[in-house]
Order: C-alpha cells, then sequence, then structure tokens
C-alpha cells in the first residue's frame, strides 16, 4: 500500500496531471526508442488535449505518427508493430471512440501472448482521455472502464494526480502486457503538483490510500478522487465521520490486499464511480469484501455512480456524475446503518 | 464516372435557385448566430460549424422529399439539421441543451434525431452512421416505400471499415441510398492528402462500380444537380450513388481551435476563394435574379428567425432532473429509482 505524498528528491517541475502524460511519454520515448506515439491529431497537432505536445518537433513523424482516422486500424496496426518488438503508445482520442478497436483489443492485444504461448505480448500502452464534466454527452464522457476490466490479459490503470500520471505510464510501458490508461481529462488541468523531472515508475496494480480514516472505506479512482476527498473532509466537520480514502489506480488488477486490509479496519464500505450503477466495478469491489472479509462487514456497501442511462448534456450532467454531497449522503447511509 | 460537373445556372428553374440561396442564407446566419452564443458560452460543449458547406448542404436538401430520410455524419451538422426542416427554434434549444429540442437537451449539436422529419440521429462515433443508412435503405426496398435514403460523412470518417462495409452492402442489395462524402481537406489537422493516395474519394465507389462522382461542392447548383439525378436513380430501382462533394473548412475544427497544423494565410486563401456564401450571392445577382436589396431583405429576414430562435432557447426550461430516465430502456439489473436523479 503506498501512501499519499511521495518523497521527492532531485529537480522538479509544477505541472497539470496532462503536462505530466505529456511528460512521461517524452521522458520514456528519450529513454527508448522503440517507444512511439501514434493517433488522430497526436503529430503537427499535437493532441486535442495537447498531451503529445512538442513531441512531433523533438522526435519526427517517424516516432509520432499522425494516423487516419480509424481506431480499429489504429489499435491493429500498434498491435503487429508491439509483436515485432516496438512499443506503441496509440491515443484514442476520447475513450468513447474506441468501440471500433474493441475487436482488436480484444481478439489480439489481450490474447497474443497466450496464443503465442508467451513468445509475443502486446507492449502497448492504450491511452484515452475519459469521464465527464465537461458538458458534452454520450461518447465524449462516458467511463467504459469496466468494459476493459472484465477482458482477461489487459491491465487497466486510471491516474488521479500528475505524480502519478507521469509514473504510471512510465511503468506501463514498461510493463509487457498492453495496458489501458484511461486519463481523467476533467482533472487534465484543474491543478499542479511538483513531477520529478527524472524517470521514475508507479507501480501498477496498488492502490493508494489518500486520507486514513476509521469509520468508513471509500473506494474511488480517476476524477472521481477529489469529489470523495472534500466529502471526506467535509464529513469529518460536520458529522465527525472519520472515512478513509483509498484510490484504487488500477482497475485491472484490482488491489485486493489494500481494499480488505482498509475494509477490516473500518468494516463498512463505499464506492464511488462516475460510470453506470449496473455491470460497474462497485459491485465487483463489494463482492470482494463479501469474499474475504465478510465477518468484518457492519453494513451493505455504499455505490455511489452515474445513472444507467447514457451520459446526458450539460443541464443533468452535473446530478449524473456524483458530487460531494450525494457521496457525503450515501456515505452516512452505510454509517448509520 | 468521376466527373467534374460545372452546370450552368441556367440549368435549373428560377424557384429552385431561390430556394438555394435562402437554405444557404439560412445555414450562415444560423450558424453567426451560435457562433456569437457559443463566445457568450450559451451553448455547452463542443460547437462545430458548417462556414464552407453551405452549398453543400442546401444542394442535398433541396434535391430531397421530404419524406426521404437524411442519416447524417461528419461533423458540419447544423445546416444539415436545417436543410431537413427541422425550425430554427427547436436546433438552437437542442443545442442550449433546453428541454424543448427535439433530444428534450439532452442530445445537443451532435445528437439531433426528429424521427418525424426522417432524420436518423447521429452517432458522434464518425463514420458509424453509414451501416443503419443502409439497413434504413433496405427497409424502404422491402416495404416499397419509395423513399430514398441520403448519408453524409467526412473526408476523415472514410478511413474506417464501417463505411466500407456500408458501400459493400449497398452495392450487393442495390440499395436505394446516397452516400454523400462532404470532404473538406482536414480531419481536424489531418489533411486528405496525407490520408490517400488517390486522387478522389469518389474513387472508393469505382471497386463496387458504384456510380460516383466528384464534384465542386461549393456550388449549390452542382449539387442540386447531382443529388437530384442520384435519388431519381434510387428511387427508380437504379441503387446507391456515392457523390464526393469537395468543399472548405472556412472556420477551426471546432471554435476555439487554435488551427497550429495550418497557416493563417492557408486559412485566409481558402476563404476568400470557397466561401460558398458570397460566391453564390455574387452569382444571383450579377445574373440579376435577385437585387441587391431583396438579398438584403432576405438577410434582415432570416437573421430576424435567428434571434427569434435565441430567444426561445434562453426562454426554455433546462430538461428536469426527473427525465434522465425517461425514453432509456432500464433492463431490470440494478436500475435506479427516479429518486436518486
Ligand atoms: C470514431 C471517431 N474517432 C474520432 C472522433 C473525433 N473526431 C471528431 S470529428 C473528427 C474529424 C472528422 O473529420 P471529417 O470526417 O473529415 O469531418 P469534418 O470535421 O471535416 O466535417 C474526429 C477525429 C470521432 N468523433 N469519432
Ligand atoms: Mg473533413
Amino acid at each position: 500500500m503506498s501512501q499519499q505524498a511521495p518523497d521527492i528528491d532531485g529537480a522538479t517541475e509544477n505541472l497539470t496531471l496532462v503536462q505530466a502524460v505529456r511528460d512521461g511519454l517524452q521522458s520514456e520515448m528519450r529513454d527508448d526508442e522503440d517507444v512511439l506515439v501514434m493517433g488522430e491529431d497526436v503529430g503537427k497537432n499535437g493532441g486535442v488535449f495537447r498531451a503529445t505536445d512538442g513531441l512531433y518537433e523533438e522526435f519526427g513523424e517517424d516516432r509520432v505518427i499522425d494516423t487516419p482516422l480509424a481506431e480499429a486500424g489504429i489499435v491493429g496496426t500498434a498491435i503487429g508493430m508491439a509483436a515485432y518488438g516496438l512499443k506503441p503508445v496509440p491515443e484514442i482520442q476520447f475513450l468513447g471512440f474506441i468501440y471500433p478497436a474493441f475487436d482488436q483489443i480484444v481478439s489480439h492485444a489481450a490474447r497474443l501472448r497466450t496464443r503465442s504461448r508467451g513468445r509475443f505480448t502486446a507492449q502497448m500502452v492504450i491511452r484515452a482521455p475519459y469521464g465527464g464534466g465537461i458538458r458534452a454527452p454520450e461518447h465524449h464522457s462516458e467511463s467504459t472502464e469496466a468494459m476493459f476490466a472484465h477482458q482477461p490479459g489487459l491491465k487497466v490503470q486510471i491516474p488521479s494526480t500528475p505524480y502519478d500520471a507521469k509514473g504510471m505510464l512510465i511503468a506501463a510501458i514498461r510493463d509487457p502486457d498492453p495496458v489501458v490508461f484511461l486519463e481523467p481529462k476533467l482533472i487534465y488541468r484543474a491543478f499542479r503538483e511538483e513531477v520529478p523531472d527524472e524517470s521514475y515508475e508507479v507501480p501498477l496494480g496498488e492502490a493508494a490510500v489518500r486520507r486514513e480514516g476509521s469509520d468508513i472505506s471509500v473506494f474511488t479512482w480517476g476524477a472521481m478522487t477529489r469529489p470523495t476527498m472534500e466529502a471526506a473532509e467535509e464529513l469529518a466537520e460536520e458529522d465527525g465521520i472519520d472515512a478513509e480514502v483509498v484510490d484504487l489506480r488500477s482497475m485491472s488488477p484490482l488491489d485486493k490486499d489494500t481494499i480488505v486490509e482498509s475494509f477490516k479496519k473500518t468494516g463498512r464500505a463505499a464506492v464511488v464511480h462516475e460510470a453506470p450503477k449496473s455491470g460497474g466495478l462497485g459491485g465487483e469491489i463489494a463482492t470482494i469484501i463479501q469474499e474475504e472479509a465478510l465477518m468484518y462487514q457492519e453494513a451493505p456497501v455504499e455505490r455511489i455512480t452515474g445513472f444507467d442511462t447514457p451520459f446526458p448534456l450539460y443541464a443533468l450532467e452535473d446530478y449524473y456524475l456524483p458530487e460531494p454531497a450525494r457521496i457525503k449522503k450515501g456515505i452516512r447511509d452505510a454509517v448509520s446503518f | 464516372m468521376v466527373s467534374d460537373t460545372n452546370p450552368h445556372f441556367e440549368d435549373v428553374d428560377a424557384e429552385t435557385v431561390d430556394e438555394l440561396l435562402e437554405q444557404m442564407v439560412r445555414i450562415r446566419r444560423f450558424e453567426e448566430g451560435v457562433l456569437d452564443e457559443f463566445s457568450e458560452g450559451s451553448v455547452p460543449g463542443f460547437v462545430h460549424l458548417c462556414h464552407g458547406h453551405e452549398a453543400s448542404h442546401a444542394g442535398m436538401g433541396v434535391a430531397m422529399q421530404p419524406d426521404d430520410w437524411l442519416a447524417v455524419g461528419g461533423s458540419r451538422l447544423h445546416g444539415q439539421y436545417i436543410v431537413k426542416g427541422v425550425p430554427f427554434d427547436e436546433i438552437m434549444a437542442e443545442l442550449f441543451g433546453k428541454a424543448t429540442g427535439p433530444n428534450g437537451g439532452k442530445g445537443g449539436s451532435m445528437h439531433l434525431a426528429d424521427v418525424d422529419r426522417h432524420l436518423y440521429g447521429h452517432a458522434a462515433t464518425i463514420g458509424s452512421g453509414q451501416n443503419p443508412a443502409a439497413g434504413l435503405a433496405l427497409a424502404q426496398q422491402m416495404r416499397e416505400t419509395g423513399n430514398v435514403v441520403l448519408s453524409t460523412i467526412g473526408d476523415g470518417g472514410t478511413s474506417r471499415g464501417s463505411f466500407h462495409t456500408a458501400l459493400v452492402f449497398a452495392a450487393a442489395w442495390n440499395l436505394p441510398v446516397v452516400y454523400i462524402i462532404e470532404n473538406n481537406g482536414f480531419a481536424i489537422s489531418y489533411s486528405t492528402q496525407q490520408q490517400v493516395g488517390i486522387d478522389s474519394l469518389a474513387d472508393y465507389g469505382k471497386p463496387l462500380n458504384i456510380p460516383s462522382y466528384s464534384i465542386d461542392g461549393s456550388d449549390p447548383v452542382a449539387v442540386y444537380e447531382t443529388i437530384s439525378e442520384a435519388i431519381t436513380r434510387a428511387r427508380e430501382g437504379g441503387g446507391p450513388t456515392l457523390v464526393e462533394s469537395r468543399v472548405t473548412r472556412l472556420r477551426g475544427h471546432f471554435e476555439g481551435d487554435k488551427q497550429a497544423y495550418r497557416t493563417e494565410e492557408e486559412a485566409r486563401e481558402s476563404n476568400a476563394e470557397r466561401d460558398p456564401v458570397t460566391n453564390f450571392q455574387e452569382r444571383v445577382i450579377e445574373a440579376g435574379h435577385i437585387t441587391a436589396e431583396a438579398y438584403d431583405a432576405l438577410v434582415d429576414e432570416i437573421d430576424d428567425e435567428v434571434g427569434a430562435a435565441i430567444q426561445f432557447a434562453k426562454d426554455s426550461p433546462d430538461p428536469a432532473p426527473s427525465t434522465a430516465y425517461e425514453d432509456v430502456l432500464r433492463l431490470p439489473l440494478y436500475g435506479q429509482g427516479e429518486g436518486d436523479a
């Protein structure tokens, strides 16, 4: 279980999350010439969210590749390159546009290791901005991490801080297996953090306890980490409820040890995610708790989530996304059960 | 069969010229209104304006019958909604995310659907709508409705396999569908030259023996004539047509696009040469079809309608939280009570 504030010696820069992503890409591309990025508008344009800003100028068109608009082509081609030993980092412009590539991801990337009896792996990182809060409906806002976590053979990672974004991305690029790397675009530029200039890894598969507490464990990830922290602080003040907030960071594999350890301490849990409730990862987390710590359980697991609807536009978005008031209500319900 | 038709103005009757002009001006003035409101912060999300595509939209709109279906594609959509006959008020309200929009304010700019007007809704996954268009066309054929389906797509979207699959189905079953590629030279920053090594995107129809045309999409008469012919062919059982309508994207991909990928000079040049609205305006006035005064009056009249639509959108209510579950198929898995909304 890693702790909240990283110890940093050496030079740092105060970066936003999207700048840290860019920094991670640049760092790995400098260190390893097999690493390359590809996708729609990633080159000359620097990416629609500027996650690849300046990379085209530094590394040229052979390593920062503008592709035609075709996600199946982008990911499928990257898989073949990876099979040959390159380390592509394809970008999908918005997670909602990944569906055409799903066949390639599931049928090829996730199964290459098994199918080749371990001779080949698809060493690649599929990056995609995801999640709501930017006033655009449907594809531009949805959170489908559960669809990928459901596929054996894929790792699914979601950073929620600039420090983690760089370190997890570097670890993902170095990981021999395909990683789906989802970036919470709502907080791409929401805040800055000191990020080391040097290269470093934040290990994949490990949750981070963002706030220690004794009354309830609240599991969350991505852009929901901030409103959850806010809710926890307010509850401490208003109700004297001491919530532990766990940023899962890894949707696959889930950090079972941290989940269970935290739950055994508190006996109560809530999960906060922006994806729809039905079939969301909240259900998986609740089941882990049941399987591993039933006798510690003092209340049903509360799920505070988006609705079972397509992601709505604008006026309804503020209701759709869990915010501190709704999160506090869910936590209170679990604590007072 | 790729041809560069440049039909003469005189080829179409005066009434058609009026309609084409009016539709083009309607699109441009509407988009100017959207631009103002977007700058003011009234329009949420992204806005992709149609500047440069007006003639293409007007030409296909005037060529269509009201019962023909339109399955829109590409990013330049407002003009397509307009020529399909959706009133300004309703489109504007949807753009503002208001309850009075055709999607109840839950769809916005990119997803407007109006089934009564035979406007099939758009998914923002570029290049996916052509397959449902083939299905709509097959249904028209099976039920002998006599209706034709038009389906648009941008140059960028044509890279996707789904688009090519749609052509395969349309050709295999001789479907009454007209595919229109609005080639504006760019998919955001990626230019058509980078994308393909063929001369014209209409060539994509060649291997399937689909009659294919590449036309100047900033000439409304050329668009009208080519699409009319294609619609007639489809209605008479002659099967699909593929049209590349060459246009210019006069603004950024979306409002706020810094366009780091093209120089200001490049953008300015294309504006001056290929602005379909000013070009057609000059042409009709020069030909004596309409006086400059009458043209100004037309613009004023349309501006009033745009102003009224903006007011209507502003005065309209937001969708109520309880509507979150309206029209949503809720499978009895866990679901969530309306009380949660
Ligand atoms: C499947 C998919 N991938 C990516 C996007 C993001 N995107 C939106 S518009 C666009 C470019 C579209 O270009 P084109 O088809 O030529 O239409 P235009 O914008 O020029 O009208 C891209 C890449 C998308 N909407 N759908
Ligand atoms: Mg285009």
